[in-house]
Protein backbone atom coordinates (compact mmCIF):
# COMPACT_ATOMS: atom_id res chain seq x y z
CA UNK A 1 0.00 0.00 0.00
CA UNK A 2 1.03 3.63 -0.51
CA UNK A 3 0.11 6.47 1.60
CA UNK A 4 0.92 9.87 0.49
CA UNK A 5 0.52 12.93 2.66
CA UNK A 6 -0.11 15.88 0.75
CA UNK A 7 1.25 19.35 2.45
CA UNK A 8 3.72 22.02 2.39
CA UNK A 9 5.55 21.13 5.70
CA UNK A 10 2.63 22.36 8.24
CA UNK A 11 2.75 21.28 11.78
CA UNK A 12 -0.39 19.06 11.34
CA UNK A 13 1.49 17.37 8.41
CA UNK A 14 4.21 16.44 10.74
CA UNK A 15 1.92 15.31 13.49
CA UNK A 16 0.15 13.04 10.49
CA UNK A 17 3.37 11.55 9.47
CA UNK A 18 4.58 11.04 13.42
CA UNK A 19 0.87 9.15 13.97
CA UNK A 20 1.48 6.74 10.70
CA UNK A 21 5.11 5.50 12.13
CA UNK A 22 3.76 5.19 15.45
CA UNK A 23 0.55 3.28 14.10
CA UNK A 24 3.09 1.17 11.39
CA UNK A 25 5.05 0.10 14.46
CA UNK A 26 2.50 -0.55 17.08
CA UNK A 27 0.69 -3.19 14.92
CA UNK A 28 2.98 -4.13 12.31
CA UNK A 29 1.67 -2.49 9.33
CA UNK A 30 3.33 -2.40 5.98
CA UNK A 31 3.30 0.36 3.73
CA UNK A 32 4.95 2.91 1.91
CA UNK A 33 4.82 6.29 3.06
CA UNK A 34 5.00 9.41 0.96
CA UNK A 35 5.12 13.06 1.61
CA UNK A 36 3.89 15.54 -1.42
CA UNK A 37 5.49 19.00 -0.93
CA UNK A 38 4.53 20.07 -4.46
CA UNK A 39 1.78 22.52 -4.76
CA UNK A 40 0.60 21.97 -8.12
CA UNK A 41 0.98 18.04 -6.99
CA UNK A 42 -1.26 18.88 -4.06
CA UNK A 43 -4.00 20.86 -6.06
CA UNK A 44 -4.01 17.67 -8.47
CA UNK A 45 -6.04 16.04 -6.02
CA UNK A 46 -8.63 19.13 -5.35
CA UNK A 47 -6.79 19.17 -1.93
CA UNK A 48 -6.19 22.74 -0.64
CA UNK A 49 -6.57 23.11 3.07
CA UNK A 50 -3.38 20.49 4.31
CA UNK A 51 -2.57 17.94 5.40
CA UNK A 52 -4.48 15.75 2.79
CA UNK A 53 -4.42 11.82 3.09
CA UNK A 54 -4.40 9.81 0.17
CA UNK A 55 -4.81 5.88 0.88
CA UNK A 56 -3.57 3.97 -2.59
CA UNK A 57 -4.99 6.72 -4.86
CA UNK A 58 -8.15 7.20 -2.49
CA UNK A 59 -7.89 10.95 -0.73
CA UNK A 60 -9.72 10.19 2.58
CA UNK A 61 -9.26 13.44 4.56
CA UNK A 62 -8.24 16.82 4.12
CA UNK A 63 -7.27 19.32 6.67
CA UNK A 64 -7.10 17.18 9.46
CA UNK A 65 -5.24 14.71 11.36
CA UNK A 66 -8.04 11.67 11.60
CA UNK A 67 -8.04 10.15 14.93
CA UNK A 68 -5.88 6.74 15.24
CA UNK A 69 -8.91 4.88 15.05
CA UNK A 70 -10.29 5.99 12.28
CA UNK A 71 -6.65 5.91 10.33
CA UNK A 72 -6.56 2.18 11.15
CA UNK A 73 -10.27 1.55 10.24
CA UNK A 74 -9.32 3.34 6.60
CA UNK A 75 -5.73 1.01 6.89
CA UNK A 76 -7.66 -2.13 7.48
CA UNK A 77 -10.22 -1.26 4.38
CA UNK A 78 -7.07 -0.41 1.91
CA UNK A 79 -5.11 -3.25 2.85
CA UNK A 80 -7.52 -5.45 2.15
CA UNK B 1 26.66 24.85 7.53
CA UNK B 2 30.28 25.16 6.55
CA UNK B 3 32.23 25.09 10.07
CA UNK B 4 34.30 28.52 8.87
CA UNK B 5 30.83 29.61 9.06
CA UNK B 6 29.70 28.66 12.74
CA UNK B 7 33.24 30.26 13.82
CA UNK B 8 32.50 33.55 12.48
CA UNK B 9 29.00 33.98 13.99
CA UNK B 10 30.50 32.84 17.20
CA UNK B 11 33.09 35.43 17.05
CA UNK B 12 30.45 37.90 15.99
CA UNK B 13 28.71 37.49 19.14
CA UNK B 14 31.89 36.99 21.46
CA UNK B 15 33.55 40.64 20.28
CA UNK B 16 29.94 42.30 20.65
CA UNK B 17 29.75 41.55 24.19
CA UNK B 18 33.25 42.18 24.57
CA UNK B 19 32.91 45.46 23.53
CA UNK B 20 29.37 46.22 24.05
CA UNK B 21 28.88 49.24 26.30
CA UNK B 22 25.71 47.26 28.62
CA UNK B 23 25.83 49.24 31.15
CA UNK B 24 25.21 52.38 28.63
CA UNK B 25 21.80 54.15 29.07
CA UNK B 26 20.85 52.86 25.42
CA UNK B 27 20.99 49.12 26.57
CA UNK B 28 19.79 49.46 29.74
CA UNK B 29 16.97 51.89 28.80
CA UNK B 30 15.87 49.64 25.79
CA UNK B 31 16.32 46.22 27.92
CA UNK B 32 13.59 48.10 30.91
CA UNK B 33 11.26 49.44 28.15
CA UNK B 34 10.97 45.48 26.58
CA UNK B 35 10.22 44.18 29.76
CA UNK B 36 7.70 46.92 30.65
CA UNK B 37 5.80 46.88 27.57
CA UNK B 38 5.94 42.76 28.49
CA UNK B 39 4.68 43.09 31.22
CA UNK B 40 1.77 45.37 29.65
CA UNK B 41 1.15 42.76 27.46
CA UNK B 42 1.03 39.91 30.07
CA UNK B 43 -1.27 42.01 32.62
CA UNK B 44 -4.01 43.72 30.19
CA UNK B 45 -4.11 41.48 27.14
CA UNK B 46 -3.24 37.62 27.33
CA UNK B 47 -6.15 37.03 29.95
CA UNK B 48 -8.70 39.18 28.67
CA UNK B 49 -7.81 39.04 24.97
CA UNK B 50 -5.58 36.52 23.80
CA UNK B 51 -6.93 33.67 25.39
CA UNK B 52 -10.25 34.10 24.27
CA UNK B 53 -9.27 34.97 20.81
CA UNK B 54 -7.27 31.68 20.62
CA UNK B 55 -10.56 29.53 21.46
CA UNK B 56 -12.54 31.26 18.92
CA UNK B 57 -10.04 30.69 16.24
CA UNK B 58 -10.10 26.96 17.47
CA UNK B 59 -13.76 26.71 17.24
CA UNK B 60 -13.70 28.26 13.80
CA UNK B 61 -10.75 25.80 12.91
CA UNK B 62 -13.36 22.91 13.91
CA UNK B 63 -16.59 24.16 13.77
CA UNK B 64 -17.43 26.20 11.12
CA UNK B 65 -18.08 24.40 7.54
CA UNK B 66 -15.20 24.75 5.59
CA UNK B 67 -17.03 23.18 2.49
CA UNK B 68 -19.83 25.42 1.83
CA UNK B 69 -17.82 28.71 1.71
CA UNK B 70 -15.01 26.68 -0.79
CA UNK B 71 -17.74 25.99 -2.88
CA UNK B 72 -18.88 29.31 -3.47
CA UNK B 73 -15.07 30.08 -4.73
CA UNK B 74 -14.84 26.96 -7.14
CA UNK B 75 -14.38 27.60 -11.16
CA UNK B 76 -18.56 28.24 -11.47
CA UNK B 77 -19.30 30.57 -9.24
CA UNK B 78 -20.61 33.64 -10.17
CA UNK B 79 -18.34 36.89 -10.22
CA UNK B 80 -20.45 39.15 -7.92
CA UNK B 81 -20.37 36.27 -5.23
CA UNK B 82 -16.93 34.91 -5.90
CA UNK B 83 -15.17 38.30 -4.76
CA UNK B 84 -17.50 39.26 -1.58
CA UNK B 85 -16.96 35.75 -0.56
CA UNK B 86 -12.95 35.93 -1.34
CA UNK B 87 -12.75 38.83 0.70
CA UNK B 88 -14.53 37.39 3.97
CA UNK B 89 -13.37 34.18 3.91
CA UNK B 90 -10.00 34.50 4.82
CA UNK B 91 -11.25 34.82 8.40
CA UNK B 92 -13.07 31.39 7.86
CA UNK B 93 -10.72 29.37 5.83
CA UNK B 94 -7.37 30.80 6.77
CA UNK B 95 -6.43 30.79 10.88
CA UNK B 96 -3.12 30.24 10.31
CA UNK B 97 -0.61 31.86 7.40
CA UNK B 98 0.90 28.78 6.76
CA UNK B 99 -2.87 27.62 5.11
CA UNK B 100 -2.95 30.36 2.85
CA UNK B 101 -0.85 29.87 0.20
CA UNK B 102 -2.60 26.55 -1.04
CA UNK B 103 -5.83 27.78 -0.62
CA UNK B 104 -4.86 30.83 -2.87
CA UNK B 105 -3.15 28.76 -5.83
CA UNK B 106 -6.22 26.80 -5.20
CA UNK B 107 -9.09 29.73 -6.51
CA UNK B 108 -6.02 31.30 -8.77
CA UNK B 109 -5.25 27.97 -10.58
CA UNK B 110 -8.61 25.68 -10.28
CA UNK B 111 -11.37 27.97 -9.02
CA UNK B 112 -12.76 31.28 -9.47
CA UNK B 113 -9.72 33.06 -11.00
CA UNK B 114 -6.91 35.28 -10.10
CA UNK B 115 -9.63 38.32 -8.94
CA UNK B 116 -11.09 36.34 -6.23
CA UNK B 117 -7.52 34.75 -5.63
CA UNK B 118 -5.79 37.71 -5.18
CA UNK B 119 -8.45 39.35 -2.88
CA UNK B 120 -8.16 36.57 -1.10
CA UNK B 121 -4.42 36.17 -0.79
CA UNK B 122 -4.63 40.00 0.50
CA UNK B 123 -7.48 39.88 3.30
CA UNK B 124 -6.70 36.03 4.46
CA UNK B 125 -3.96 37.44 6.94
CA UNK B 126 -5.25 40.84 7.26
CA UNK B 127 -8.90 39.98 8.38
CA UNK B 128 -7.63 36.87 10.77
CA UNK B 129 -9.77 36.93 14.10
CA UNK B 130 -6.74 36.85 16.46
CA UNK B 131 -5.46 39.89 14.86
CA UNK B 132 -8.51 41.88 14.60
CA UNK B 133 -9.27 41.50 18.36
CA UNK B 134 -6.10 42.67 19.59
CA UNK B 135 -6.03 45.48 17.55
CA UNK B 136 -8.50 46.54 19.33
CA UNK B 137 -7.74 45.41 22.65
CA UNK B 138 -4.34 47.63 22.26
CA UNK B 139 -4.98 50.31 20.04
CA UNK B 140 -8.63 50.57 20.04
CA UNK B 141 -11.86 49.67 18.28
CA UNK B 142 -11.67 52.40 15.73
CA UNK B 143 -8.43 51.31 14.68
CA UNK B 144 -9.53 47.05 14.36
CA UNK B 145 -12.95 48.36 12.27
CA UNK B 146 -10.76 50.92 10.19
CA UNK B 147 -8.12 47.53 9.51
CA UNK B 148 -11.37 45.42 8.74
CA UNK B 149 -13.12 47.00 6.43
CA UNK B 150 -9.96 49.05 4.32
CA UNK B 151 -8.34 45.27 3.92
CA UNK B 152 -11.76 44.33 2.59
CA UNK B 153 -12.18 47.76 0.41
CA UNK B 154 -8.67 46.96 -1.20
CA UNK B 155 -8.62 43.90 -1.42
CA UNK B 156 -12.27 43.80 -3.97
CA UNK B 157 -10.49 46.89 -5.98
CA UNK B 158 -7.55 45.52 -6.05
CA UNK B 159 -9.15 42.24 -7.40
CA UNK B 160 -11.10 43.49 -9.91
CA UNK B 161 -7.88 45.22 -11.17
CA UNK B 162 -5.50 42.10 -11.57
CA UNK B 163 -8.47 40.34 -13.09
CA UNK B 164 -9.13 43.32 -15.58
CA UNK B 165 -5.69 43.33 -17.03
CA UNK B 166 -5.20 39.86 -17.46
CA UNK B 167 -7.78 38.93 -18.50
CA UNK B 168 -6.18 37.15 -21.28
CA UNK B 169 -4.39 35.14 -19.03
CA UNK B 170 -7.18 33.88 -16.66
CA UNK B 171 -7.85 30.26 -17.99
CA UNK B 172 -11.29 29.03 -17.98
CA UNK B 173 -11.08 26.43 -15.30
CA UNK B 174 -13.45 23.58 -15.38
CA UNK B 175 -12.49 21.01 -12.59
CA UNK B 176 -14.16 19.34 -10.87
CA UNK B 177 -12.63 18.13 -8.24
CA UNK B 178 -12.11 21.33 -6.63
CA UNK B 179 -12.14 21.05 -2.52
CA UNK B 180 -12.02 17.79 -3.17
CA UNK B 181 -12.56 15.73 0.21
CA UNK B 182 -14.52 18.91 2.43
CA UNK B 183 -17.04 17.52 3.31
CA UNK B 184 -17.02 17.88 6.94
CA UNK B 185 -18.75 15.60 9.54
CA UNK B 186 -19.61 18.26 11.87
CA UNK B 187 -23.13 17.31 12.99
CA UNK B 188 -24.50 20.13 14.55
CA UNK B 189 -27.03 22.99 13.77
CA UNK B 190 -26.15 25.99 12.89
CA UNK B 191 -27.45 27.66 15.74
CA UNK B 192 -25.39 25.50 17.98
CA UNK B 193 -22.27 26.69 16.65
CA UNK B 194 -23.54 30.08 16.22
CA UNK B 195 -24.24 30.02 20.10
CA UNK B 196 -20.90 28.57 21.05
CA UNK B 197 -18.54 31.56 18.96
CA UNK B 198 -21.02 34.41 20.29
CA UNK B 199 -20.89 33.59 23.92
CA UNK B 200 -16.83 33.01 23.82
CA UNK B 201 -16.75 36.23 21.93
CA UNK B 202 -19.13 37.84 24.62
CA UNK B 203 -16.12 36.40 27.15
CA UNK B 204 -13.50 39.04 25.45
CA UNK B 205 -16.14 41.94 25.31
CA UNK B 206 -16.87 41.43 28.62
CA UNK B 207 -13.39 41.52 30.06
CA UNK B 208 -13.32 45.01 27.85
CA UNK B 209 -16.22 46.54 29.14
CA UNK B 210 -15.93 49.18 32.14
CA UNK B 211 -18.94 48.16 34.69
CA UNK B 212 -19.10 47.00 38.09
CA UNK B 213 -16.36 44.35 38.73
CA UNK B 214 -19.22 41.80 40.82
CA UNK B 215 -21.43 42.01 37.62
CA UNK B 216 -18.40 41.30 35.42
CA UNK B 217 -17.54 38.43 37.07
CA UNK B 218 -20.78 37.01 37.52
CA UNK B 219 -21.13 37.32 33.39
CA UNK B 220 -18.08 35.86 32.31
CA UNK B 221 -18.28 32.57 34.97
CA UNK B 222 -22.10 32.32 33.13
CA UNK B 223 -20.39 32.40 29.96
CA UNK B 224 -17.68 30.66 30.57
CA UNK B 225 -19.81 27.67 32.34
CA UNK B 226 -21.93 27.94 29.23
CA UNK B 227 -19.50 27.16 26.67
CA UNK B 228 -18.04 24.48 28.80
CA UNK B 229 -21.74 23.01 28.66
CA UNK B 230 -22.02 23.19 25.27
CA UNK B 231 -18.52 21.66 24.70
CA UNK B 232 -18.87 18.73 26.93
CA UNK B 233 -22.54 18.15 26.39
CA UNK B 234 -23.82 19.21 23.12
CA UNK B 235 -20.59 18.47 20.80
CA UNK B 236 -19.01 15.15 20.61
CA UNK B 237 -16.06 14.39 22.93
CA UNK B 238 -13.59 14.13 19.67
CA UNK B 239 -14.58 17.29 18.20
CA UNK B 240 -14.04 19.27 22.17
CA UNK B 241 -10.84 17.58 21.93
CA UNK B 242 -9.82 18.45 18.57
CA UNK B 243 -10.69 22.36 19.44
CA UNK B 244 -8.55 22.58 22.39
CA UNK B 245 -5.89 20.69 20.65
CA UNK B 246 -6.00 23.30 17.25
CA UNK B 247 -6.39 25.74 20.06
CA UNK B 248 -3.34 24.95 21.87
CA UNK B 249 -1.55 24.59 18.42
CA UNK B 250 -2.29 28.13 17.69
CA UNK B 251 -0.83 29.52 20.74
CA UNK B 252 2.13 27.96 20.54
CA UNK B 253 2.34 28.93 17.25
CA UNK B 254 1.95 32.70 17.83
CA UNK B 255 2.45 33.30 21.71
CA UNK B 256 6.68 32.89 21.43
CA UNK B 257 6.78 34.81 18.32
CA UNK B 258 4.29 37.58 19.90
CA UNK B 259 6.58 37.88 23.44
CA UNK B 260 9.62 38.56 21.31
CA UNK B 261 7.45 41.05 19.13
CA UNK B 262 6.73 42.59 22.40
CA UNK B 263 10.11 42.59 23.92
CA UNK B 264 11.51 44.40 20.33
CA UNK B 265 8.67 47.04 20.16
CA UNK B 266 9.78 48.10 23.28
CA UNK B 267 13.37 48.50 23.07
CA UNK B 268 12.51 50.04 19.75
CA UNK B 269 10.77 53.37 21.74
CA UNK B 270 14.08 54.07 23.78
CA UNK B 271 16.60 53.31 20.71
CA UNK B 272 14.92 54.77 17.67
CA UNK B 273 14.69 58.71 17.85
CA UNK B 274 11.69 60.21 17.93
CA UNK B 275 12.35 62.93 15.52
CA UNK B 276 13.49 60.65 12.74
CA UNK B 277 9.79 58.83 13.29
CA UNK B 278 7.96 62.22 13.38
CA UNK B 279 9.88 63.85 10.17
CA UNK B 280 9.28 60.22 8.49
CA UNK B 281 5.71 59.41 9.75
CA UNK B 282 4.32 61.75 11.44
CA UNK B 283 2.17 63.75 9.33
CA UNK B 284 -0.74 62.34 7.57
CA UNK B 285 0.83 62.99 3.65
CA UNK B 286 1.00 60.90 0.82
CA UNK B 287 4.82 60.74 1.16
CA UNK B 288 4.87 59.63 4.89
CA UNK B 289 2.10 57.08 3.96
CA UNK B 290 3.78 55.97 0.52
CA UNK B 291 6.83 55.36 3.29
CA UNK B 292 5.10 53.38 5.60
CA UNK B 293 3.00 51.36 2.52
CA UNK B 294 6.56 50.29 0.84
CA UNK B 295 8.31 49.78 4.66
CA UNK B 296 5.38 47.44 5.36
CA UNK B 297 5.80 45.51 2.44
CA UNK B 298 8.69 44.41 2.85
CA UNK B 299 9.29 43.95 5.99
CA UNK B 300 7.92 40.61 7.75
CA UNK B 301 5.83 40.55 10.54
CA UNK B 302 5.27 37.04 12.35
CA UNK B 303 1.22 36.67 13.17
CA UNK B 304 0.22 39.37 15.42
CA UNK B 305 4.01 41.10 16.38
CA UNK B 306 2.47 44.25 13.63
CA UNK B 307 0.20 45.29 16.69
CA UNK B 308 3.00 46.39 19.68
CA UNK B 309 5.77 47.36 17.03
CA UNK B 310 2.62 49.92 15.20
CA UNK B 311 1.70 50.87 18.93
CA UNK B 312 5.10 51.53 19.85
CA UNK B 313 5.60 53.51 16.72
CA UNK B 314 2.64 55.58 16.82
CA UNK B 315 4.24 56.32 21.14
CA UNK B 316 6.98 57.57 18.54
CA UNK B 317 4.90 59.69 16.96
CA UNK B 318 3.88 57.86 13.96
CA UNK B 319 0.09 59.63 12.28
CA UNK B 320 -2.72 57.47 12.34
CA UNK B 321 -3.01 57.38 8.71
CA UNK B 322 0.32 55.73 8.30
CA UNK B 323 0.00 53.71 11.16
CA UNK B 324 -3.30 51.87 9.48
CA UNK B 325 -1.09 51.77 5.85
CA UNK B 326 1.22 49.79 7.91
CA UNK B 327 -1.23 47.78 9.02
CA UNK B 328 -2.31 46.96 5.96
CA UNK B 329 0.80 46.08 4.47
CA UNK B 330 2.84 44.69 6.76
CA UNK B 331 0.20 41.92 6.78
CA UNK B 332 -0.18 40.99 3.44
CA UNK B 333 3.46 41.30 2.30
CA UNK B 334 6.80 40.67 2.93
CA UNK B 335 9.76 40.31 1.25
CA UNK B 336 9.63 35.91 1.68
CA UNK B 337 5.95 36.26 0.43
CA UNK B 338 6.61 38.14 -2.60
CA UNK B 339 9.18 35.84 -3.39
CA UNK B 340 6.64 33.36 -3.64
CA UNK B 341 4.09 35.10 -5.60
CA UNK B 342 6.64 35.56 -8.07
CA UNK B 343 6.83 32.07 -8.17
CA UNK B 344 3.13 31.59 -8.48
CA UNK B 345 1.44 33.79 -10.13
CA UNK B 346 3.99 34.46 -12.70
CA UNK B 347 6.54 37.59 -12.62
CA UNK B 348 4.15 40.44 -14.36
CA UNK B 349 1.04 39.38 -12.29
CA UNK B 350 3.18 39.21 -9.24
CA UNK B 351 4.57 42.42 -9.71
CA UNK B 352 1.54 43.95 -10.80
CA UNK B 353 -0.65 43.13 -7.47
CA UNK B 354 2.20 44.07 -4.87
CA UNK B 355 2.21 47.42 -7.13
CA UNK B 356 -1.47 47.80 -6.57
CA UNK B 357 -1.70 46.81 -2.93
CA UNK B 358 0.95 49.07 -1.93
CA UNK B 359 -0.60 51.89 -3.87
CA UNK B 360 -4.19 51.26 -2.58
CA UNK B 361 -2.94 50.50 0.68
CA UNK B 362 -1.23 54.54 1.17
CA UNK B 363 -4.29 55.84 0.20
CA UNK B 364 -6.36 54.18 2.29
CA UNK B 365 -4.09 55.32 5.06
CA UNK B 366 -4.54 58.47 4.40
CA UNK B 367 -8.25 58.80 3.77
CA UNK B 368 -8.64 57.19 7.50
CA UNK B 369 -5.79 59.05 8.67
CA UNK B 370 -7.93 62.57 6.97
CA UNK B 371 -11.73 60.90 8.48
CA UNK B 372 -10.99 59.93 11.66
Amino acid sequence: MIIRILGNGCSKCKTLEQRLVALKQMHGLSFELQMVTDLDEILKYGVMMTPGLVLDGTLRSVGTVPRESQLLTWLKETSV
Amino acid sequence: MKEWIKFSFLAVVFLLFYFAPVSGPAVVGSLAAGLALLQEYARLHVLTCLVPAFFIAGSIAVYIKKDAVLKLLGPAAKKIIAYPVATVSGGILAVCSCTILPLFTGIYKRGAGIGPAAAFLFTGPAINVTAILLTGSVLGWDFAVGRLVAAMVISIVAGLFLAFVFREHDQKNSSADFAAGMESDIPYSNAAISLFLILQLGILVVFGLGIDSTIKATLIITMVAAVLAIAVFKFRKEHTLEWIRETWDLTKKILPYLFVGVFIAGAIEVVVPQEFITRLVGENTLLSNAVASTFGAFMYFATLTEVPIIQKLMALGMGRGPALTLFLTGNALSLPSMIVLFRVMGKKQAAAYILTIIVLSAFAGMLFGELL
